[in-house]
């Protein structure tokens, strides 16, 4: 299967783990990846605020203009925030009015675009057309014990609703399980973290990020696992506040749900970027690095 | 009615001109489908921090409370997290209303932390392309004022140390698109049809 992969801004930075993982997993599938060839930041939710929504639709729409132009495959984002800028903005393009402006304003660079592209998530990939039964015929280390909670977090299967159910979501626990590992329940399973808040309202993303740590562990998860960038982020990096704050003492790691895969699949521990995790995962994994 | 509540609204203003101007933003339309059933307020992550909930902020748009509604942090609060747009019964995206609400207010001279975080996130967009993950911090401190930015650095510093130790702030700034002029004359264009009317 072929895909043309959008990476998004924190594929270079917070989420470098991320990206790496997914693309050393989706060659173990046999999946044929292709980066959007001088792609640019999606704006995330925050843009419209600043520029208005018109312009943040049409910056975000330079991406699928230039995807466009390599091809009809879907287009895939790894970042849970990317893949509902862009999914949101590839619907709009099918109001004629809305396709004219766009295409109008995109013509400054010499692009244009139909709306005739997909726009996808990692996850929903892997599920459902790469599938369970050759995710777990990849499988070389069966993680047989391991008890993983699997954050889903608001915008993966809300912000579009193309995929899973936006209450009861099953796919991460899916892959969870082809892996081998257990998933378990826990109550916050699909709460906010706060997002890009962390930075400006760093109080409410602590207070926010604690019952999710929470809930994980009092599941009896010895990981959590997540499909989002600022999710993985949060979780990782506040959990030191978290712990100073509420006086916990967690040691939960948080990794994205393709280092597990990773892991799962035989690769090291540079492909798996585990290195990247700032919650040590080496005692909980020690079994399969 | 309470006594105080009672003299609030007598000085309370109204501004039909207020609610024409959020009919008339992109995603004004939006207001108007709602039917103050109250979902979003149960379902919003952070409904206990807010001043009004968003139906109410809602309500008041529609009768042109102004101050009322440009005063609130609700819209600052608002995290895109889609769950009230998930069991909204008419579909209404509650957070691209919110993120109206934010560009209004900032015309109008408030100001948020929020809303700094977001202008130093489109001026990197506008500037590369990309944004500049490691100096996003840095850039949104200096806006903050640098009082403000050393209690934070302060504040923040174990977890400025885990996202530096594990190489997670990249230090220079990734490549950007290869013309970021013409990214800005595509984004200008767009702003200019936005003002036309033309969303």
């Amino acid at each position: 299967m072929k895909i043309t992969l959008y990476p998004g801004c924190a594929s270079e930075g917070t989420a470098i783990s991320y990206t790496q993982s997914a693309l050393e997993v989706a060659k173990k599938l046999g999946l044929e990846v292709k980066e959007i060839e001088d792609w640019n930041c999606c704006g995330s939710t925050v843009t419209s605020s600043v520029i208005g929504q018109f312009a943040a639709d049409v910056l975000a729409a330079r991406n699928l203009a230039l995807a466009e132009k390599m091809g009809e495959q879907d287009v895939v984002a790894t970042c849970s925030s990317c893949y509902a800028v862009l999914g949101n903005v590839n619907k709009k393009f099918a109001d004629d009015k809305f396709k004219a402006n766009a295409n109008d304003a995109l013509s400054k660079d010499n692009l244009s675009y139909s709306g005739k592209l997909k726009v996808r998530m990692l996850l929903d990939v892997m599920y459902s057309d790469v599938g369970l039964e050759t995710i777990k015929s990849k499988v070389v280390k069966p993680l047989t014990g391991l008890k993983v909670a699997g954050y889903v977090g608001c915008q993966t299967v809300r912000a579009l609703r193309e995929f899973d159910n936006c209450e009861n979501p099953t796919f991460l626990d899916g892959i969870i399980s082809a892996l081998g590992a257990e998933p378990v329940q826990f109550s916050h399973k699909l709460k906010c973290c706060t997002g890009a808040m962390a930075l400006s309202s760093p109080e409410i993303t602590i207070s926010t990020v604690y019952p999710i740590i929470k809930s994980a562990h009092e599941a009896g998860a010895d990981v959590i696992v997540t499909p989002c960038p600022l999710c993985q982020m949060n979780l990782d990096a506040y959990q030191v506040k978290v712990n100073k704050n509420f006086n916990t003492q967690y040691k939960m790691p948080v990794l994205f749900f393709t280092q597990l895969m990773a892991l799962a699949y035989g690769l090291d521990r540079k492909a798996a970027g585990l290195d990247y995790c700032i919650v040590s995962p080496n005692e909980a994994l020690k079994n399969w690095m | 009615m309470s006594e105080v509540a009672a003299k609030d609204n007598s000085v309370r203003k109204y501004d039909p001109e207020f609610t024409k101007r959020v009919y008339q933003m992109e995603n004004g339309k939006w207001v108007k489908m709602c039917m103050q059933c109250g979902i979003c307020p149960t379902t919003c992550a952070l409904k206990e921090k807010m001043d009004l909930s968003p139906r109410r902020i809602i309500q008041l748009i529609r009768a042109g409370a102004k101050d009322e509604v440009l005063k609130a942090n609700t819209m600052w609060l608002c995290t895109s997290c889609y769950t009230c747009a998930c069991r909204c019964p008419r579909g209404v995206p509650m957070m691209d209303v919110m993120h109206d609400l934010r560009h209004l207010a900032v015309e109008n001279g408030i100001k948020h932390n929020s809303q700094a975080m977001a202008e130093v996130y489109a001026k990197d967009v506008f500037k590369r392309g990309r944004i500049w993950e490691g100096g996003l911090t840095l850039n949104y401190g200096l806006k903050i004022g640098l009082g403000n930015f050393v209690k934070m650095a302060l504040d923040m510093q174990d977890v400025g140390k885990g996202m530096m130790l594990h190489r997670r702030l990249p230090l220079l700034p990734p490549k950007g698109v290869k013309n970021p002029g013409k990214l800005r004359e595509v984004l200008n264009r767009a702003a200019e049809i936005a003002k036309e009317g033309g969303h």
